[in-house]
């Protein structure tokens, strides 16, 4: 090729698949600037991440299990904690268990073996989070954020009020168009005294989990939403 | 005009393949050849007439009429329409206060959580599929939609009937939007459940 | 140089004076070739040609939309930066700043509503000047590249619209911020994560509204002007707005 009369229109530079210094320089440029972007992108990203040291996004102590029932007394008799600074439902479960029984007319069967919560047994590792008596339920409604109100006391289940999904005593969707239970924390059990810890948000359930309170929105006569 | 081509030594010399087809072309071998390099055989240089289209704005046959001077014409329009919106805005933030309602409360949450009225279609849609599948198919579909309809319409119409296709995408996202857009704005309250406007209007600039 | 000055000496010391003319380089353009000369050799006006097609300025052609929309984000720039010499962007003051803009500041009401309204106003003209431009074609080539930037300018109106919207910080703003950024979420390649990136934390917050008040008065409207240019540019070199269909 280099013996050819260069021509009119002809592509200046190597025939593809000849790599030439100066092509290679230029490789090795564009690779370089490509780098430094990427490098400058993951460094702005990792300076702008949000760095939370307190209320929800941090490990809370929200007491032991006496410090809320004198907060709250009714906690005791299953009526979750609203915890307002992390935005939380603390559930009793055992009790809120008995109590939705109690109130659904005979739809819903407890049968619950943990009396009341047991800090001890909470820390037990051969129970599962999900079967420990205490559960920490986030209150933004997994469908579009919305707060989730207090339990509706005609249906014992939390009713959204923005777009009526409606969720379980333990979070779990049984109606409405939110894709999924509520979301929860982890909480952990020091000395008796609960700590939720909020940097790790847990998706709740898919919808079809129905592991308490099988009712349908149907089964139910009067709803606070919808 | 006057092209020098030269062929590559492969390529069929008859052949005058850049011309237009309503160019008179003169036949190969009509012009005089002229030599090409020495030692190439092949590359003979010859010469073709060939009319170019005219693709700039300054057309040889320009009407005197085609164009307007920008000083004043078109800066008149901007000025006028300029000063109308002006007005326009002036008055309306006269007699109509931006709404503020009481400060903000993460623990009451109202009775209608609305978005900007820009995304209420899609909080309208999210509210008959499921978040996920509507997220995944709404967004890109009509972000990613808008952004690749001149790749996709390639044709050079612009008649209605010569693109029905895109038209017909372009109608169906547009229309389809602010229908769900209306109806999320107007005709949706507490619990998003359906209210008509004269029963209660939930809607905030 | 003393086209009409009449015998006004003090006029015509002015229009003599070196400082004017080297101002104006020429006379008031009266004839078509000064009029040529003031759009060729002014730097704002040299975002339009000299000539334009005639189609180009008739109102029912364009109802010149994509002109209120630039003139919009002029009027929102200065409304913008009036308001924001009274607003400290906190939970605690934020409200408070809006309601003595509203109270105590000398036209802050009408400031303040005026920004509002060129809002909302210019993410409707935005939306019709897309509509206007598919209904005449003018997406086909060789404009296909503006298309592109014309629909991600519409994104960036959006995004200045949504994140002047949390400022108030009212209820109003709180909770369509909380329900439209949930609603992001939903969208592929966004998550939890992209949320919490977005939000400054789990929930609307103070770091949300720090951000969005950052992304609002400088990021967005940089980001937003840069692509303007971008836009305006490829215009002319595209050879202007394009024909009827």
């Amino acid at each position: 090729m280099t013996q050819q009369h260069a021509s009119y229109g002809a592509v200046h530079g190597p025939p593809t698949g000849e790599i030439t210094r100066r092509s290679f320089m230029r490789r090795v440029l564009g690779v370089g600037v490509g780098l430094l972007s990427l490098e400058f992108l993951g460094g702005t990203l990792a300076f702008l991440w949000p760095n939370l040291t307190e209320g929800l996004g941090s490990q809370i102590t929200l007491g032991s299990a006496d410090d809320i029932n004198n907060q709250a007394p009714e906690w005791q008799n299953g009526l979750p904690f609203v915890y307002n600074q992390a935005n939380l439902f603390f559930v009793n479960v055992p009790a809120a268990k008995a109590r939705v029984a109690e109130n659904s007319g005979g739809q819903v069967t407890s049968d619950v073996s943990l009396p009341v919560p047991d800090p001890g047994a909470d820390v037990d590792p051969d129970i599962a989070p999900e079967d420990r008596s205490v559960m920490a339920l986030w209150r933004k409604c997994p469908h579009l954020g919305c707060q989730v109100p207090q339990l509706c006391d005609r249906s014992e289940w939390f009713e959204c009020l923005c777009h009526g999904s409606k969720y379980t005593v333990i979070g779990e969707k049984r109606d409405g168009p939110a894709p999924r239970g509520m979301d929860r924390f982890e909480v952990l059990v020091e000395n008796g005294v609960y700590i939720v810890d909020t940097r790790q948000v847990i998706s709740g359930p898919p919808p079809t989990v129905m592991t308490f309170d099988k009712r349908t929105a149907s089964d139910i006569t009067e709803h606070c939403v919808g | 005009m006057t092209i020098e081509k030269r062929p590559n030594a492969t390529a069929d010399k008859n052949v005058p393949t850049q011309a237009p087809e309503r160019a008179p072309i003169i036949a190969p071998g009509v012009g005089p050849k002229l030599p090409g390099p020495p030692g190439v055989p092949g590359t003979e240089r010859f010469r073709l007439l060939a009319y170019v289209k005219q693709e700039s704005m300054v057309r040889v046959d320009k009407r005197p009429d085609e164009t307007v001077l920008t000083w004043p014409h078109l800066l008149r329009a901007e000025f006028l329409m300029a000063m109308l919106i002006t007005a326009l805005l002036v008055v309306t933030s006269v007699f109509i206060t931006a709404p503020l309602e009481e400060m903000a409360n993460p623990s009451v949450t109202p009775h209608v959580a609305k978005a900007p009225w820009y995304f209420l279609g899609l909080q309208e849609l999210l509210s008959y599929f499921n978040p996920t599948v509507a997220g995944v198919l709404i967004i890109p579909v009509y972000l990613g939609g808008l952004l690749i309809i001149p790749y996709v319409d390639r044709t050079p119409y612009k008649a209605v009937r010569d693109r029905k296709m895109i038209w017909i995408f372009f109608l169906c996202i547009m229309v389809g939007g602010l229908i769900v857009t209306f109806i999320g704005s107007f005709f949706r309250g507490p619990g998003w459940n359906w209210v008509w406007p004269w029963d209660g209007l939930y809607f905030n600039l | 140089m003393s086209n009409g000055n009449g015998g006004n000496p003090v006029v015509r010391w002015v229009k003599e004076s070196a400082a004017w003319r080297s101002l104006f380089r020429q006379p008031y353009p009266s004839t078509s070739r000064t009029r040529a000369l003031a759009v060729m050799n002014n730097v704002f006006l040299h975002l339009h040609p000299v000539r334009v097609k005639r189609h180009a300025v008739r109102y029912t052609y364009t109802f010149c939309l994509g002109g209120i929309s630039f003139f919009l984000f002029l009027v929102l720039t200065v409304t913008g930066l009036y308001l924001m010499f009274f607003y400290v962007p906190s939970i605690s003051r934020a409200y408070q700043d809006i309601q003595a803009i509203e109270a105590s500041v000398a036209f802050g009401s009408l400031v303040r509503n005026m920004h509002r309204w060129a809002a909302h106003l210019m993410v409707l003209t935005v939306f019709l000047h897309m509509i206007r431009v598919f209904y005449h074609g003018a997406y086909k080539p060789p404009r296909e590249f503006n298309w592109v930037v014309g629909v991600l300018l519409l994104f960036f109106t959006l995004a200045l619209s949504f994140t002047g919207y949390l400022l108030p910080w009212d209820q109003i703003a709180f909770w369509a911020i909380t329900v439209g950024t949930q609603m992001a979420t939903y969208a592929p390649l966004l998550s939890n994560e992209s949320a919490f990136f977005m939000l400054g934390g789990i929930e609307v917050g103070q770091g949300t509204l720090l951000r969005f008040y950052v992304a609002h008065v400088i990021f967005f409207p940089l980001i937003a002007a840069i692509f303007m240019i971008v836009h305006f540019w490829r215009i002319r070199k595209d050879g202007g707005i394009s024909g009827p269909v």
